[in-house]
């Protein structure tokens, strides 16, 4: 018994030395850890709870992840109820008194983002999965991700003020880069980043590039998807609207009749008539919803269906978030 | 003189607030003109030139300001609606703060200007809402059949060996007739007290009455990874004992658990604290101490001549510990140990044995997941196993001189689940009781009890997070008084869970 209790103990220093050495961040999603793993740069080493693969909105809550959250000095999530099925147990059980809800080492990277459908009246259970602070699938939209990842780093910078400088270094290293796969290395140079998406989220960005003498310059992401504005895609769970609004795509149709809910015939029968009206071209699905419901609808109507990542690791592309972004954009505007 | 806009839509807006306040400081400002105005005319009458002169100066001067002030008023509201106009016209998530034209650097940072206009649009309520009490309904009924002139309830009562005496009280009563059963309305609440504690109650409201299945208040701020708990507590003990019966995979619990704690499983009044080792693997240690009032392996009796001993009775204590297995597999194992305090009274006979009881539990589980959406692919296999050892060996009233009450039996049981489809899963369980059944008791000496054993298998299909039908049917074997019956019984159940719907455990 004594030796057990000593190895305990060793076991008990040896994390404790640790920790001393580099900060210990939980991410519970890939594109979160990807984004603090940048931010953070070597000061941290970052875990995280998904791979990227499954549902995020279902998970068990397993013991290897209470004993991860026991040891984390900061503990970032999505938010707006997206982990609302798992991260309660998850820090109830780590009894790691910073990382709770509310306390300053616990970041909500949803806090600074822009919210897409946000209910504006009380919502019940019949309309299904309806999250009462809005879509939570904010990270599809690459300025959310450049506010998250700006978001994190204030917050570290606040928790961890002597690292301040590398934090905003790895920062805006970050940005430039979202910024150049977003617009190309050639108008990200010439306007500057934040000009552009200011210019974008006002909707004048083609007066103001034409005001630069820079239309014909977009590349990356932007310059991608220009062509496909207001073209309609399928999308099999609504994970996507913030990618469509962002690009001016429209992606109202479902193959859920309501969210969480999985397809039903009739349902089916209304989205294919939807498909053909709207000369809708792609489905769009994730990769662990069952592809049975679209390939149906697409055997119907024509359309293709398009498996892409909603997260990074969800396929073997998406590596990190940009190469996600870049995954799914490339695949969305060769099918459009 | 100067309207407000008074359009319904726009009264919400907080540009419309500002906008109000302008309104009215202006209108203040030439009520306060007009009123000196006045005030300086009415001696001017009886004065000179020079005062006359002096008078339309100001007279001019203050027309010139209000003239100012009407032109500074109507350039603001102009501006303002304009801004408005913008804001109504564009989506709702674009930034409220204007923004300075062209590549100059403008005087906020892309972050901050948008940050602020979150900060407009996310009432804070929404961070206020986790500090809400928590309120669940689950509503439990089920449609069941048995071939058995008694039921299979009454079977189970009556396993040789297993039979406990009743103490001549009303027994509250488990068992499903055939036909529509309520199992129960199981009211939950729970909510962070303060910094300090949590707690949670959970009701179970039967036809019957009601019943504490839980009612507990835990620390949530202890060092060290400890926690104390304190009030009725379903025991940490085993695996399915914390589940309250919505959690179950199938729609009764094992045989094991019936006959060793009940229909509620150990839950008992006492405190708890466990222990999350600091170890790199999951290892929780846990030690209960409880009055000991279980009805099936720790009970008191009420008759005047039996001895009587003060609470606490039970001790407990148990160990989970779980590998990490990577992002696809979780494995976790547990051990139990519980000792107290055990009584019989039989009524007729006069007579009854005090002593002590202990049970011994090993538990593991399994479960692989296939990452698909909705359970599809996911497996789970689970098992538990109990040991009981009750020494009653001070006897009381006509079994003074007779061998002492002894008992050493077991039971487990093994399940295995596999989501088949999107929300629909089967399951299969085996399940056993008695492989040790040595009775020794004062009427009948020493008697070899014989096993009961039982195969389940289970279908059920989740609609929704809130919803379920399962279809569940079975074959049982029992070795009862009576000799060895046999007996089928099926049952169909619905379940639905209304309010705040809480994470599950592991």
């Amino acid at each position: 018994m004594k030796r057990v209790i000593l190895i305990l103990l060793a076991a008990a220093c040896l994390t404790q030395t640790q920790a001393a050495e580099k900060i210990r961040i939980m991410a519970t999603t890939t594109d979160l850890a990807d984004i603090i793993r940048v931010v953070a740069g070597d000061a941290a080493e970052v875990s995280c709870i998904t791979t990227g693969r499954e549902d995020p909105h279902t998970l068990t809550a397993k013991p290897s992840f209470i004993v991860r959250a026991r040891d984390a000095d900061v503990w970032v999530r999505v938010g707006m109820e997206l982990e609302i099925g798992w991260e309660p147990v998850i820090l109830r059980e780590a009894r790691n008194k910073r990382i709770r809800v509310g306390m300053p080492h616990h970041i909500d990277a949803s806090l600074n983002v822009q919210r897409l459908e946000v209910p504006t009246q009380s919502v019940t259970r019949d309309q299904g999965d309806v999250h009462p602070e809005g879509n939570p699938h904010y990270w599809l939209d690459p300025l959310n991700g450049r506010m998250v990842a700006a978001t994190i780093a204030e917050r570290l910078v606040a928790l961890y003020p002597e690292r301040k400088a590398d934090f905003e270094k790895n920062l805006h290293a970050f940005e430039r880069d979202l910024d150049t796969h977003m617009f190309g290395a050639v108008l990200a140079a010439q306007c500057g980043g934040e000009a552009l998406w200011r210019a974008l989220i006002e909707k004048r960005l083609d007066a103001f590039l034409k005001g630069q003498g820079a239309s014909d310059k977009a590349g990356g992401w932007y310059a991608a998807l220009r062509p496909h504005r207001g073209k309609t895609i399928v999308t099999y769970h609504r994970s996507w609207p913030y990618l469509a609004e962002r690009f001016g795509l429209k992606a109202d149709i479902q193959l859920e009749p309501k969210p969480g809910i999985p397809p039903s015939a009739k349902h089916l029968a209304e989205v294919i008539a939807d498909v053909e009206s709207r000369h809708a071209k792609v489905i769009l699905q994730e990769p662990f919803y069952n592809t049975k419901a679209a390939e149906f609808v697409a055997s119907k109507t024509g359309a293709r269906v398009l498996v892409v990542p909603t997260m990074t690791g969800g396929s073997p592309g998406a590596s990190n978030y940009l190469g996600m972004l870049d995954n799914v954009i490339a695949k969305l505007s060769a099918a459009l | 003189m100067f309207p407000c806009p008074h359009t319904q839509d726009v009264s919400a807006h907080p540009i419309f607030h500002y906008m109000k306040n302008t309104c009215s400081r202006t209108r203040a400002l030439v009520a306060g003109a007009a009123f000196s105005l006045s005030a300086a005319w009415a001696p001017a009458q009886t004065g000179g030139d020079a005062r006359y002169q002096k008078l339309e100066d100001e007279v001019r001067a203050l027309r010139q300001q209000m003239t100012t002030m009407q032109e500074q008023h109507s350039r603001e509201m102009a501006e303002l609606k304009a801004l408005f106009q913008k804001q109504a016209a564009a989506p709702a998530d674009t930034p409220q703060t204007p923004i300075a034209q062209g590549a100059a650097a403008p005087a906020t940072s892309l972050y901050e200007s948008i940050k602020q206009s979150a900060e407009v649009l996310v009432p804070q309520s929404v961070d206020g809402k986790n500090a809400d009490l928590d309120l669940s309904v689950v509503l439990d009924m089920y449609f069941y059949h048995d071939d058995t002139s008694e039921g299979v309830s009454h079977l189970k009562e009556h396993l040789r060996g297993f039979g406990h005496r009743h103490d001549g009280q009303e027994d509250h009563h488990h068992g499903s007739e055939n036909g529509f059963n309520l199992r129960h309305v199981e009211l939950s609440l729970s909510a962070e007290v303060d910094p300090y504690f949590r707690a949670w109650t959970t009701v179970a409201v039967d036809e019957d009455g009601a019943e504490f299945e839980e009612a507990v208040l835990q620390t949530t701020s202890l060092p060290y990874g400890l926690t104390l708990s304190g009030g009725k507590i379903k025991s940490g003990i085993g695996r399915i004992n914390r589940q309250h019966s919505h959690n179950w995979d199938f729609w009764d619990q094992p045989l094991v658990y019936d006959l060793f704690f009940g229909a509620h499983g150990l839950s008992e009044k006492g405190v708890q604290l466990t222990w999350l080792a600091p170890t790199p693997f999951y290892l929780l240690f846990g030690t209960e101490v409880f009055n000991g009032d279980n009805e099936h392996s720790f009970s008191m009796s009420d008759a005047d001549n039996m001895p009587q001993h003060d609470a606490p009775r039970l001790y407990t204590a148990f160990m989970k510990t779980g590998p990490d297995l990577g992002p696809n597999n979780a494995l976790q194992f547990g051990l139990s140990a519980l000792s107290g305090r055990h009584q019989v009274w039989d009524e007729d006979e006069d007579a009854g044995a005090d002593g002590h009881a202990r049970i011994f539990g090993t538990d593991f589980v399994y479960k692989y997941d296939a990452k698909r959406s909705h359970g599809e692919g996911d497996f789970i296999l689970q098992g538990e196993y109990f040991y009981r050892d009750q020494d009653l060996d001070d006897p009381v009233g006509a079994w003074r001189d007779l061998p002492a009450w002894t008992m050493r039996q077991d039971g487990y049981y093994v399940q295995g689940l596999y989501g088949f489809l999107p929300c629909w899963r089967t399951g299969l369980r085996w399940d056993q009781v008695g492989l040790i059944n040595d009775v020794q008791n004062p009427e009948e000496g020493d008697i070899s009890c014989g096993d009961s054993y039982r195969l389940a298998a289970m279908l059920d299909w989740k609609l929704s997070e809130f919803s379920l039908l399962r279809f569940q049917a079975g074959h049982g074997w029992y070795a009862t008084e009576d000799g060895r019956e046999d007996a089928w019984e099926c049952a169909l159940q619905w379940q639905v869970t209304f309010g705040e719907h809480g994470a599950h455990d592991f």
